[in-house]
């Protein structure tokens, strides 16, 4: 092996070497778009079927509470409720819900929310047809709008072992801000940011 | 012999002299010297600091440390000096340089100058982290640096981000040093130095550079994804903006596990060259260990979420990781099972190196059985974050490791300087560091278990009593700790000149073949690796006459 051929060797190695530390630095954050994906495709942690789901296929006797929960982000100014606590559904029926969410600012302000279902093994039979939750949501200054929530639990939970015995479903839902209100500060750190000199440090 | 050859020849090279020497150094002797210097530094710093903790706890109240934010940069500052700025740069940065070409007869790294750039990055960011604690309130989120703590709310001056751009540094470095040994090994062994033969050390050092290169850059993604939260308005941990605090975690600890290996990997090594030199046996299971390592490296990155069993995962994820975690213990169990039978029926010398190999044996092996018990998600959820935890970590991989650099040390400080140490006082700083560190740490078990919580500075009345040991215990450490210094000036002043091998037939790697000190440039003629055997035998490795 001659000191060149050596040389270039080495190179080879250390460019393979360079290229798996790119793809690990990139895995990172991909590891964000990732971990959704897999949450969709699989239900984990409580993440309901939204994509592409089809209409029941069929309805059993058995039957599920499913209870409403809402929650607002301190920087969004509105005030966002479920119309019913709860309702008693079949398993397989399709069912139609409201929330009720009002602008309490003085400004068209823009938010979306994030949703998740408890306990985690009924999310992967929850299944969202339609909701309000799927797009940004624009409400002028005031406005009051009903946000409908077409749902239905798959008739295949009453034969999951581990989820058969589960007699109620928690749907939540947190609003927060996504248009440009508070964009110039952290959004975590309305205290923070104030009590600090000179912004970015 | 080859290197009386090239000891003439290597005069006629460039050779920078005074402070050219170690700045613009591509040798791979010097930037060993180097970090290891740098380990020193940091050590005592780091040292400093913990001694200032246990003097804090040594009784109930608030008594020296009358800032709790600085309590809290206190810990977080020896966790990261102790962790990326003592046993990286000592054990990969320090012997890694030193005795990986050495021991597989290469005259140099791969790529001498990318070498000198790893180990100007490590020092770069080890002032940054000394600068990050003088700067606003300090970084005082210990060294996880979970979010929402370490976000912009709870840390507003720049404090986290000089914490957080040196250990981008310290990261780069690690980077660039992991691929050159990985690059050297597998290119560049003498002829006859199959994989199959390289020295245990070789091998611990090659699966710990490849644990950097695929953990270290998920840790720098992680860090740069805070350094945006912090200062850019992203909200990758900030639910306010759809993030999740949770990202960090499985993130950090996607990197955290693996790295506690890339800390013990390395002693492994080293204890395997000590027992085997000073049993006189070649070492037992040599391929059994060398892939044990790799195992654990392996299942290393499969484990994360044993540190996230609190966090609210689910009860599958945590079967899931308490087995995977226990797993660990089978290929562990080979390699301690490796070193005792390396030891049976050998012909012990008990030197001072050896001593501290033994010790180490004690230390990991009682750090690892109450890893066993912390790997239980159940026993985990009254035991997470208190002094039990606190008690484990530093008896398998923080005391445990530095055991084995005490060992190493002393093994190869006479192949490094040229001067061999004084082996009565070495065994002296064994003795009392050895009864320092355990009884330091062993009643933080009892205290964990009676439930103090880490990181507070305070306490009730109850566990007044176990904690005034456990400061004796770092103040007797501290001692052993203080007298190794002055071993090492004790060596350089009076030490006798070493031989090529002091160690006599038990030591048959090739960085004996070479005189004492190691010249400038070694095995520029490569030397040839007869068979006989694995590498690690009785005579396998002999450099070519």
């Amino acid at each position: 092996m001659s000191a060149r051929t050596g040389r270039a060797r080495n190179r080879a190695s250390a460019a393979v070497l360079f290229t798996v530390v790119a793809g690990m630095v990139g895995l990172s954050f991909a590891s964000v778009p990732l971990y959704r994906l897999f949450c969709q495709v699989t239900g984990y942690a409580g993440t309901p079927k939204t994509d592409n789901v089809a209409a029941s296929t069929g309805v059993v006797e058995q039957t599920v509470t499913v209870q409403f929960d809402a929650n607002v982000n301190s920087d969004l100014p509105w005030r966002f409720n479920p119309a019913d606590r709860g309702v008693e559904v079949r398993l397989g029926e399709e069912r139609l819900t409201h929330y009720v969410a009002v602008n309490l600012s003085d400004r068209p302000v823009t938010g979306t929310a994030t949703f998740n279902v408890a306990p985690d093994g009924a999310a992967q039979y929850f299944s969202k047809l339609e909701c309000f939750c799927f797009t940004e949501q624009t409400l002028a200054p005031g406005q009051e709008v009903t946000m409908p929530v077409l749902f239905y639990v798959d008739a295949a939970m009453a034969d999951d072992i581990d989820a058969r015995d589960i007699r109620k479903i928690t749907l939540s839902y947190t609003f927060y801000r996504t248009d440009e209100g508070d964009k110039n500060k952290p959004k975590t750190a309305g205290v923070a940011a104030a009590a600090k000199p000179g912004g970015n440090g | 012999m080859a290197y009386a050859a090239t000891a003439g020849h290597g005069e006629h090279e460039h050779h920078p002299t005074g402070w050219r020497r170690w700045v613009y150094s591509t040798n791979h002797k010097d930037i060993g010297t180097m970090y290891i210097i740098l380990a020193l530094v940091a050590a005592l710093l780091g040292g400093v600091m913990s001694w200032i903790i246990r003097l804090e706890l040594a009784s109930p109240g608030i008594e020296y440390v009358t800032n709790i934010q600085f309590y809290n940069v206190l810990v977080t500052a020896h966790g990261f000096l102790m962790v990326f700025f003592v046993v990286m740069p000592a054990m990969i940065g320090g012997f890694g340089n030193w005795f990986v070409p050495l021991m597989i007869g290469a005259p140099d790294m791969a790529f001498p100058r990318m070498n000198n750039i790893s180990f100007w990055l490590t020092a770069a960011g080890l002032v940054l982290l000394m600068c990050s604690a003088f700067v606003g309130e300090g970084p005082g989120t210990g060294w996880t640096v979970y979010p929402p703590l370490s976000s912009i709310a709870y840390h507003p001056s720049a404090a986290v981000d000089f914490g957080i751009l040196a250990l981008h540094l310290a990261g780069a470095g690690s980077i660039l040093g992991a691929i050159n040994l990985i690059v050297t090994i597998f290119n560049m062994r003498a002829p006859g130095m199959t994989i199959h033969r390289m020295p245990l050390f070789v091998w611990s050092i090659l699966v710990t550079a490849f644990l950097l290169l695929l953990a270290v850059p998920v840790l720098a993604g992680a860090l740069t994804m805070l350094l945006t939260d912090r200062n850019f308005g992203t909200t990758f941990y900030s639910v306010a903006g759809g993030g999740d605090p949770l990202l960090w975690q499985h993130l950090f600890w996607f990197f955290g596990h693996p790295e506690v290996y890339i800390i013990i990997l390395p002693a492994f090594g080293i204890i395997s060259q000590l027992i085997s030199t000073f049993s006189k046996k070649p070492v037992f299971g040599y391929l059994g260990m060398a892939y044990a390592m790799s195992a654990i490296g392996f299942v290393g990155f499969i484990v994360w979420a044993h540190h996230m069993y609190t966090s609210g995962i689910g009860v599958n994820a945590r079967a899931y990781f308490t087995v995977a975690t226990m797993i660990i213990a089978v290929p562990t169990g080979i390699k301690i099972f490796s070193w005792l039978a390396t030891m049976w029926g050998g012909s012990i010398e008990f030197k001072a190196p050896m001593l501290f190999a033994i010790g180490f044996l004690w230390l990991f092996v009682i750090g690892g059985v109450t890893g066993v018990v912390l790997a239980n998600a159940g026993i985990d959820f009254v035991l997470h974050d208190t002094y039990y935890v606190v008690a484990h970590f530093h008896y398998v991989m923080a005391i445990a490791a530095i055991f084995a650099m005490f060992g190493g040390f002393y093994y190869w400080i006479g192949k490094m300087s040229g001067r061999q140490y004084p082996e009565g006082l070495a065994k002296i700083q064994f003795w009392i560091f050895f009864v320092g560190v355990n009884i330091l740490f062993f009643p933080q078990h009892f205290l964990g278990l009676a439930g103090m919580p880490r990181r507070i500075p305070d306490y009730p009345d109850a566990f007044a009593g176990w904690n005034m040991v456990s400061s004796v215990g770092a103040a007797i450490t501290m001692a052993a700790t203080l007298m190794f210094y002055y071993i090492i000036w004790h060596t350089f002043r009076y030490g006798k000149a070493a031989e090529a091998n002091p160690w006599g037939e038990g030591a048959t790697t090739l960085e004996w073949s070479v005189p004492s000190p190691a010249p400038f440039h070694t095995h520029e003629e490569l030397p040839v690796i007869s068979g006989g055997g694995h590498g690690h035998g009785h005579g396998g490795l002999k450099p070519a006459e």
